[in-house]
């Protein structure tokens, strides 16, 4: 093998692999297309022969995804505002200081993120049943999915906050900030790229967010789309295209705004990790 | 120069857990002085500055600033200007941005901030500079950001910790001169922390030399060179570094036994309790050499080396000694020399305190 070809071998194995992940997405665009007699062809066709777009608004009438939508768009404010108010504090303390206690602390996060959200939803049920949070079923959801979410921002937030040196902070108290105002002018601003990258992974993440939801909340007309979705689905369902059409427009946005903003996202992810 | 104290220290301790990193610092800068703290690494030069900055608290004792106790006031009222080691320039302003930033925490109004970051460019020349960002300056320009933001501020002391250790060896000597320059156009108040006991003789009015956490002298360079008052300060000041061969006080008091071998009694031109056990110390520039085999120590010469201006002699043998002689010399490497010092020049030790004698 030559220098040169070794490039474009690893180009083309990348282009497979991305293939092979990126089919059932493009399954999921297809089969929403195809009229139900094609779904079912053997053998499949690749590309829908008669593409049918009426089925996007009409999927979106027939399963009101503007209120599913719209839930899933509350719940992943709310997880992402708390996680970010909570969590950057946090994060900054544990960068910042260095004592046995801190350590303690940072284990017990690392230990948060090790525990599955399955295992966690019958304890937290419990407990949200007896103070009665049960009865604001969406707060209850933002609540525990952003415990869920916290530990891996705290994280990745605080290696952003080891990458900004301490010193420029000295050097605003020095020059005459103080505490809060060497945070807010001075370390924030430096870390804001890693803050906002985290901000939208956690977003995205929330925006799917399903066990919990699927648990919590009983009134249909409160639950986020990845719980309606699933409604949709049933041991006899046949309805696959419209299944598609659902999943299309709900991963849709979410795609979207990974793709606008990959660069950003991937920089800020090694931001901490390279100097 | 006036005699009032600028900055005081009464007593400092500073412990971190069950680390006692200040030990009883007492210290007065009277205005307009340039006091330089050295010592090697750990010795607490750095947390002594700190402590006066107001980024490390003090466990005991007083520390004045301009007559005020400043024990537990926070750094932003304490009104001096510090320059880090990594110039520690905000990354996300430029450099006028950078200059002026004390001044706009103190709500300074736009345009009068503007000419006092004007001023301070011109004086140490960042005119050019202004709406660059730090990362797009080279070391040096970095360096002169650094010391603009202090002066702009026109603070009662200025703390310096290493501020020159990033710069290459040209550039060093140059911003050494520049800075105590600046220090006597502004009349101002500084201290400056430096391992390098060059840097401190060259440009301190007073130097602190400490070790441990304790201040074991000070004074002004040259009282600290002629008369060290412990074996590590002799260690420490001068370059190339003293010589010390351990010794014993003769039977008459005035000539001291060196443990080298075939060495007769140097004579110490004072009286000291005969049979003492004591460290000798000889600072390489003070001895004479002659080739041959008259002088008080004769010993063969196992390596020579020359810069040019000066030639570094040491010698063969336990403890090996290091003989500077100015301009060239004939001796070469297996040579023998003859080595002839000054009484008043020979510098003796206790062998167990290390104190001067």
């Amino acid at each position: 093998m030559t220098r040169v070809a070794a490039p474009k071998l690893l180009l083309v194995l990348a282009l497979a692999l991305a293939a092979v992940y990126l089919f059932p997405l493009y399954w999921m665009y297809a089969t929403s297309l195809k009229g139900a007699s094609e779904i079912f062809a053997n053998p499949p066709t690749f590309w829908p022969r008669e593409p049918d777009f009426s089925i996007f608004p009409a999927t979106w009438e027939r399963r009101t995804m503007d209120t599913f939508l719209w839930n899933s768009l509350v719940i992943a404010t709310g997880v992402t505002t708390l996680t970010v108010l909570l969590g950057t504090g946090c994060a900054y303390v544990l960068a910042r200081y260095r004592n046995p206690w801190i350590d303690i602390g940072l284990f017990a996060i690392l230990m948060l993120q090790v525990l599955p959200a399955s295992v966690m939803i019958t304890p937290l049920y419990v407990g949200f049943n007896q103070i009665g949070l049960l009865d604001y079923p969406r707060t209850a959801v933002i609540i525990a999915a952003a415990g869920k979410s916290i530990p891996f921002y705290i994280v990745l937030v605080r290696a952003t906050f080891m990458s900004v040196p301490s010193e420029l902070e000295e050097a605003a108290l020095v020059d005459g900030n103080s505490r809060w105002g060497a945070f807010f002018f001075i370390v924030l601003p430096l870390a804001r790229n890693g803050i906002l990258v985290l901000a939208i992974l956690t977003f995205m993440q929330a925006f799917g967010e399903y066990i919990y939801s699927k648990s919590i909340i009983t009134t249909q007309s409160l639950q986020p789309a990845s719980v309606g979705l699933s409604g949709f689905l049933g041991p006899n369902s046949t309805d696959w295209n419209g299944i598609m059409a659902y999943a299309a427009m709900y991963v849709t946005p979410i795609i979207l705004v990974f793709v606008i903003l990959q660069r950003r996202i991937v920089s800020g992810l090694t931001s901490g990790a390279l100097k | 120069m006036s005699a009032q104290p600028q900055i005081e220290l009464v007593g400092i301790d500073k412990h971190y857990g069950s680390f006692h990193a200040l030990k009883n610092i007492d210290l007065v800068i009277p205005k307009g002085q340039f006091v330089a703290l050295v010592g090697p690494s750990g010795c607490g030069k750095s947390t002594l500055l700190r402590s006066i900055a107001g980024l490390e608290s003090i466990t005991g004792g007083t520390m004045k600033i301009a007559g005020a106790v400043m024990n537990g006031v926070p750094p932003r009222k304490r009104d001096v200007a510090m320059v880090f080691q990594s110039y520690a320039l905000y990354p996300h302003m430029t450099v006028e941005q950078n200059l002026t930033y004390s001044l706009r925490l103190k709500r300074v109004p736009r345009a009068e901030a503007k000419k006092a970051a004007d001023e301070v460019a011109k004086t140490i020349g960042l005119q050019q500079l202004m709406h660059r960002y730090p990362r797009e300056l080279s070391g040096g320009q970095r360096q002169r950001v650094a010391m603009g933001r202090a002066i702009i501020r026109n603070p009662k002391a200025f703390l310096f910790d290493e501020p020159l250790s990033n710069l290459d060896a040209a550039l060093r000597v140059h911003m050494r001169k520049e800075i105590r320059a600046l220090h006597d156009r502004l009349g101002a108040t500084s201290v400056y922390v430096t391992h390098d006991q060059i840097e401190a003789m060259t440009m301190a009015d007073h130097v602190v030399v400490m070790r441990d956490g304790v201040i074991e002298q000070q004074g002004s360079p040259l009282e600290l060179y002629d008369t060290p008052a412990t074996r590590f300060v002799a260690g420490f000041i001068g370059s190339p570094a003293m010589n010390f061969i351990p010794g014993t006080i003769a039977a008459d008091g005035q000539h001291v036994t060196l443990e080298i071998e075939g060495v007769a009694a140097l004579p110490i031109g004072r009286n000291l309790e005969p049979g003492r056990r004591v460290t000798v110390g000889l600072r390489p520039e003070h001895i004479e050499a002659t080739p041959g085999t008259s002088g008080q120590i004769v010993l063969p010469v196992s390596v020579v080396e020359s810069t040019g201006s000066l030639t570094y002699l040491t010698t063969d043998g336990a403890p090996e000694l290091t003989v500077v002689i100015t301009g060239r010399s004939d001796i070469r490497s297996k040579d023998t020399v003859g080595l002839t010092i000054a009484p008043e020049r020979v510098h003796i030790f206790d062998a167990e305190t290390e104190r001067a004698l």
